[in-house]
């Protein structure tokens, strides 16, 4: 859920990296905040475990000047992939604005890809939103791998309803196909809000009591 | 969806946190969302307020879901207290969170005992926020255009 303050002029917005286990959603914001120029980025937090499997979440904010009159702040989250961790995920999905499902491309990672799809969607549903209606981009990653799926495979696999979503292939490790997935999801994030905050304002309902 | 605080809101909220850091003693404090956006800040400059923002409402959802496991409503505050400092987290709404950062063992009764009037007073806010149409200036501020968003985040190499 957009916020706009006012008083700051400021907009800030929650994107999200989900996706299965070692699929390379903390290698993706490493990269970011290993390349971005430093201006735009913050430090990158990471709650993890002794064996770097992402515990709770990783956060980088990035800041961009891409709204005019406005300083634009985009949260930047992961989720722990591992399926124990589920609670965790559905609290880092609140007011999410934007989802990137980043997908291991190797053929033994398949079902483990269509599973957390699924459980993308079941977790937003559990704040009553639909997958459907929110900005996403799928990135297949790990290409550079040798037992990989087709692009056309996967695309079957993970983008076959209705609206097709934009979607990048990647080898997270090296950079290659970051930074276009990341300004994917911020174009699309940015031009929901717009349309969202010109068909009237939502002010502070949702904070409010249920 | 979006929502938005207004400068009077902020403003508000801010008089809320300044008057809570005059009477509990506190050194900073700020007002997010479950999302962990910052809504308000005061005095949180030495730290990132997006990073506390993020840590308070995951810290504070968790929590809320260990509520839930042990069959209790609600834990209304999350206390973690270390031997320099402290910060204390309390839920002014289901979706909005006061965090309180303070030194000192002594403060903490302080920040114990002012806290949940601050929270409430920010819930009041809140609440006459509601019902409350946009007024013409806020509506004037409400013109979002968006620059050339080709390539909003380049890497310096690579």
């Amino acid at each position: 859920m957009a916020f706009v303050n006012q008083d700051t002029r400021e907009i800030q917005l929650k994107i999200v990296y989900y996706g299965p286990a070692r699929c390379g959603k903390t290698t993706n914001l490493e990269v970011v905040h290993r390349l971005i120029r430093p201006d735009h980025k913050g430090d990158l937090t990471s709650l993890d475990t002794v064996k770097d499997r992402t515990l709770f979440f990783d956060f980088m904010p990035l800041v961009a000047d891409v709204v005019q009159g406005f300083t634009t702040r985009f949260q930047m989250y992961t989720v722990p992939g591992q399926v124990m961790y589920n609670t965790t995920r559905a609290i880092v999905l609140r007011g999410v604005d934007g989802v990137v499902f980043v997908a291991d491309s190797q053929w033994s990672e398949m079902a483990a890809n269509v599973e957390s799809f699924r459980n993308l969607q079941q977790n937003l549903a559990l704040q009553n939103k639909q997958l459907d209606d929110i900005p996403y981009v799928l990135q297949y990653n790990k290409r550079d791998l040798p037992a990989i799926a087709p692009v056309h495979y996967m695309e079957f696999l993970l983008n076959n309803r209705g609206k097709r979503r934009p979607s990048f292939t990647s080898v997270a490790t090296t950079g290659e196909g970051v930074f276009e997935t990341l300004n994917m999801v911020a174009r699309l994030v940015l031009h929901r809000f717009v349309k969202d905050a010109s068909a009237g304002p939502g002010r502070a309902r949702e904070l409010t009591l249920a | 969806m979006t929502y938005e605080l207004s400068r009077r809101d902020v403003n508000r909220l801010r008089k809320v946190l300044i008057e809570l850091l005059d009477q509990s003693e506190a050194d900073s404090c700020l007002i997010c969302d479950g999302a962990g956006h910052v809504l308000a800040h005061e005095n949180v400059n030495r730290q990132d307020p997006l990073l506390i923002s993020a840590l308070g409402a995951g810290v504070f959802a968790a929590t809320r879901e260990l509520a839930r496991l042990l069959g209790e409503d609600e834990f209304s505050t999350v206390l973690h207290q270390g031997m320099k400092r402290s910060i204390l987290i309390a839920a002014a709404t289901d979706e909005v969170l006061l965090v309180v950062m303070f030194s000192g063992e002594h403060r903490v009764g302080l920040v114990k005992l002012y806290t949940p009037t601050a929270a409430a007073a920010v819930r009041g806010i809140f609440e006459s926020i509601q019902d409350r149409g946009p007024t013409g200036e806020e509506s004037a501020d409400r013109n979002f255009v968006l620059k050339d968003s080709g390539t909003i985040f380049a890497g310096t190499e690579g």
